[in-house]
């Protein structure tokens, strides 16, 4: 069995800038140029190396800022690394932000259309799926009101529906799994299962380890831009969960 | 996976070119709603510039072109096509940051984007220039064959400089401020009310380093005077330097997109 996804070195860099950094031509010219180069870098990501193999979900944990968001953008494509390489294999679908391309103004349908193309299907491919997306999303009597009519919990159903819909070999999905009432939670855990059952690689960040330990094959622990542990989801998540409480007791000594 | 595992060759242009039409279309019912009116509505801005020139340059200070509706209308709508795309494009990224966080999302579309957008209300308002014509008594010959040709040229003028542009207000989010002055001056350096061969001849090569010079000539010749550009060969080398620029502005484009979602 091959491998979905092979990072090896991975290192990012982003880039500080003074907080008085010039955003205007103007401003930039009064200082003479200066505060246009960045104050310092910091590594988002150092020397991260793994495997994954096709159709594993891959739950990836650690605190704010570890680089978790990072790690999946640059999987998914986007910016580039500063060191290291990533291959992946496979169509990616992701579910990173929901709703990419909505615009109040049009109508829900127009909406699907729009998101549907951005998330990389084709127009007939959209075309096709468009009464199951609809229909997942439970707003046949809306789907053709403007956007701007629909509560947020409706447009964030119609958002997960339509990322639901890609059907991609390679799945990145960003804490997105609390969208909607408990009944649309179950039915998009459901549809992620059904991705899984098709041998999908699914790679997910969430803070809820229990779902993590549940749901997952394997966990990625991440802590200040670096891999801290790569194993069983149940392992790694037992060793994030005893040191963040140890930590925590620790602060309280 | 079913049939996305089996995707034909073609089927990335197909995208491409759904992806295009999608978010021209988005464009197109945000800005016209729909409506023939709204239609009419935009249409409402060049009518206004050609009634004020009409007004000062047919009675105020007459110039004598023959045509000069005609020959106007012309050379506003050419000029609202490249001035309102090089506007719209300075947003062209800043304004889409989610659609840049996608992965697979290639931003490279979004310049083009803008540029078919206002090709389209060029296209949307050039009947109302064909009626003008009309009404001016132009003949129309076999020269609009060669009219597809100066579009198609101007496009690529026109999205070279957007590729610049939007790079450019990553970094200096007050461009859409100094291309406007920019613009504004280009504006009368461009024959738009008047016409260039009145400029003395000592002038003239400096002149015509302005690609629009060119460009506006061929169109008036095409459709006010129903004959060929009479310079196809500074339409070819336009069109070489043109093809170049694009290149340059594609290849900056791209090398600073990396950083796109970063600095945004």
């Amino acid at each position: 069995m091959g491998n979905a996804i092979i990072v090896q070195n991975l290192s990012k860099q982003f880039r500080r800038y003074h907080p008085d950094r010039p955003w205007t031509l103007q401003e930039a010219l009064l200082q003479g140029l200066r505060r246009m180069r960045p104050a310092e870098y910091f590594w988002a990501l150092y020397e991260v190396s793994f495997s994954i193999a096709y159709g594993r979900m891959v739950g990836v944990i650690g605190p704010n800022g570890a680089g978790k968001s990072t790690l999946l953008r640059l999987i998914g494509g986007v910016g580039r690394p500063d060191k290291g390489t990533i291959k992946v294999h496979g169509q990616i679908g992701a579910l990173l932000d929901l709703g990419t391309g909505f615009h109040a103004e049009l109508t829900g349908r127009e909406n699907v259309f729009v998101s549907g193309v951005i998330a990389g299907l084709t127009r007939r491919e959209v075309a096709q799926r468009f009464d199951a997306i609809v229909a997942f999303a439970e707003l046949e009597e809306f789907i053709d009101s403007p956007l701007r009519t629909y509560s947020t919990g409706m447009q964030m159903r119609l958002g997960f529906a339509i990322a639901a819909h890609v059907e991609p070999e390679l799945l990145l999905i960003d804490e997105v799994l609390s969208v909607g009432d408990l009944s649309f939670q179950r039915k998009s855990f459901e549809r992620i299962a059904e991705f899984k059952a098709k041998g999908c690689t699914i790679v997910v960040i969430s803070h809820d380890t229990s779902c993590i330990r549940e749901l997952c094959d394997e966990a990625i622990w991440l802590q200040a831009g670096r891999l801290r542990a790569h194993g069983s989801a149940a392992e790694v998540v037992d060793q994030y969960v005893t040191e963040t409480e140890m930590e925590r007791l620790s602060k309280q000594i | 996976m079913n049939d996305l595992g089996a995707r034909l060759p073609g089927h990335r242009l197909i995208y491409i070119r759904d992806l295009l039409r999608e978010l021209v279309g988005r464009d197109m019912k945000l800005r016209y709603k729909r409506s023939v009116l709204g239609i009419a509505w935009t249409l409402l801005n060049p009518l206004t510039q050609l009634l004020v020139f009409l007004f000062v340059f047919n009675l105020l200070l007459p110039l004598n072109i023959p045509h000069y509706s005609s020959f106007l209308f012309a050379g506003i709508l050419v000029w609202n096509w490249f001035q309102g795309s090089l506007h719209q494009s300075t947003g062209a990224i800043v304004d889409n940051r989610e659609l840049l966080r996608r992965p697979g999302f290639s931003a490279a579309i979004l310049p083009i984007v803008t540029v078919t957008s206002h090709l389209i209300h060029f296209l949307l308002a050039l009947p109302v220039l064909l009626l003008f014509l009309m009404l001016e008594g132009s003949q129309w010959t076999s020269a609009l064959l060669a009219l597809p040709g100066v579009m198609a040229l101007q496009f690529i003028l026109i999205l070279s400089l957007a590729y610049l542009v939007a790079t450019f207000h990553v970094t200096f989010r007050d461009t859409q401020y100094l291309l406007g002055v920019l613009l504004n001056l280009w504006f009368y350096l461009t024959p738009i009310f008047y016409d260039a061969s009145t400029l003395p001849a000592a002038y003239q090569p400096l002149y015509r380093l302005n690609p629009m010079v060119h460009l506006i000539d061929a169109y008036r010749a095409i459709l006010v005077r129903g004959v060929l550009p009479e310079h196809p060969i500074s339409l070819l080398l336009l069109g070489l330097c043109a093809t170049g620029l694009l290149a340059c502005g594609y290849a900056t484009f791209v090398r600073a997109s990396a950083h796109f979602a970063e600095e945004l």
